[in-house]
């Protein structure tokens, strides 16, 4: 299996905020070494790695996961998701909810 | 010998009923919406989604509509509550947020984190657990969301789509838009021609009305979102992709 995470960068050359605080959170649960690629979809750059597989799998936000297997490959945009199926790892609700949020920003004003 | 009857619908083609219903009216979906499903609830914020009530009311007497109690609203929309529960004679069911996560956020954080850091804990907390908790138990819900509500989050909205935020795999939810395609212009011709009951902050210069500390009125041509949240940096907030850079 060989996983890939997909960052993005803005504009102004910074790490967008999930793809930080995602990062963040893998690194605090050890789970960064789990991931043996890390690409950017750099905004700045239209033939960056990331935004190239962002327009491959039609993916419209960062950052997600790119899981290769022998059969098979599957995209996570959900991390939550990502880290129980793919790393076996049960995230919090109040994970779930923030996730749920930065993806969905129209929720905000329901 | 079995006796007992399932009827099963044929799943839905979302991209056939969006091309056929894109540039119907708001009420001739809602009117799909509540024939084709039974288990399904109207969202009311207690905003100019109230039109979605009175739309409601004149093609069913036997519709659901929750609105969430954050316990920060403005006392104008409580008061909007409770005279659309007895204007239309609706059982108005209140979700309120789990009091135990409320007691930790506040006692961490104290009353007014979202200035401090950003809306979003807080949000979280008070409105989107208690919105996931009541979709889990309904097939469809239907929002009040607009297209001309804000250009970066909602230009795109379908009148009807596949909820991705709260389905599951084993739960799949769908979720109507019916005044997508209005405007906010629209929205109020609706609502005097039919004396709608309507949040009298509306009177005070607020458009768009969520939170007491998180929403104010607006000057004459400022956008509705500009109520909102006005303190955080609308690009720090940005983590899809940009359409140009999309596209195949």
């Amino acid at each position: 299996m060989n996983i890939i995470m997909v960052k993005k960068i803005r504009s102004d050359g910074n790490l967008c905020r999930k793809s930080a605080e995602v990062s963040l959170k893998l690194e605090d649960l050890n789970l960064s070494d789990r991931i043996n690629n890390v690409v950017f979809a750099d905004e700045r750059e239209f033939n960056s790695p990331g935004l190239e597989l962002a327009r491959k799998y039609q993916v419209k936000a960062a950052p997600f996961f790119v899981v290769q297997r022998e059969e098979s490959t599957q995209v996570y945009t959900k991390y939550s998701r990502f880290l129980k199926e793919v790393l076996n790892f049960q995230t919090s609700e109040k994970e779930e909810i923030a996730e749920i949020m930065a993806q969905h920003p129209d929720l905000d004003f329901i | 010998m079995n006796h007992v009857t399932t009827v099963t619908k044929p799943p839905l083609n979302f991209n056939q009923i969006q091309s056929e219903y894109a540039a119907k009216s708001p009420r001739q979906i809602l009117e799909f919406a509540l024939e084709k499903f039974d288990n399904i609830a109207i969202s009311f914020s207690g905003a100019e989604d109230v039109v979605l009530i009175d739309m409601a009311s004149k093609i069913t007497k036997n519709f659901q509509v929750f609105s969430i109690d954050t316990g920060r609203l403005h006392s104008e929309t409580y008061r909007l509550f409770e005279k659309v529960r007895q204007r239309y004679d609706i059982e108005l069911e209140i979700l309120f947020p789990d009091a135990k996560q409320v007691e930790k956020l506040v006692k961490e954080k104290g009353l007014f984190s979202f200035y401090e850091d950003n809306h979003k804990e807080c949000c979280g907390i008070r409105k989107v657990v208690p919105l996931r908790r009541k979709l889990g138990t309904v097939d469809a819900w239907v929002t009040g969301q607009r297209k001309d509500q804000s250009p970066d989050t909602r230009s795109n909205i379908p009148v009807i789509q596949l909820d991705n935020a709260f389905s599951t795999e084993e739960h799949k939810i769908v979720k109507f838009n019916p005044l997508a395609n209005w405007t906010s212009e629209q929205v109020w011709k609706y609502i005097r021609y039919f004396d709608v009951p309507y949040n009298q902050l509306h009177e005070k210069g607020f458009v768009s009305i969520g939170c007491e500390p998180c929403t104010k009125a607006v000057l004459p041509n400022q956008h509705e979102r500009e109520g909102r949240w006005w303190w955080e940096n609308a690009a720090e907030k940005e983590c899809g992709f940009h359409k140009d850079n999309i596209k195949n």
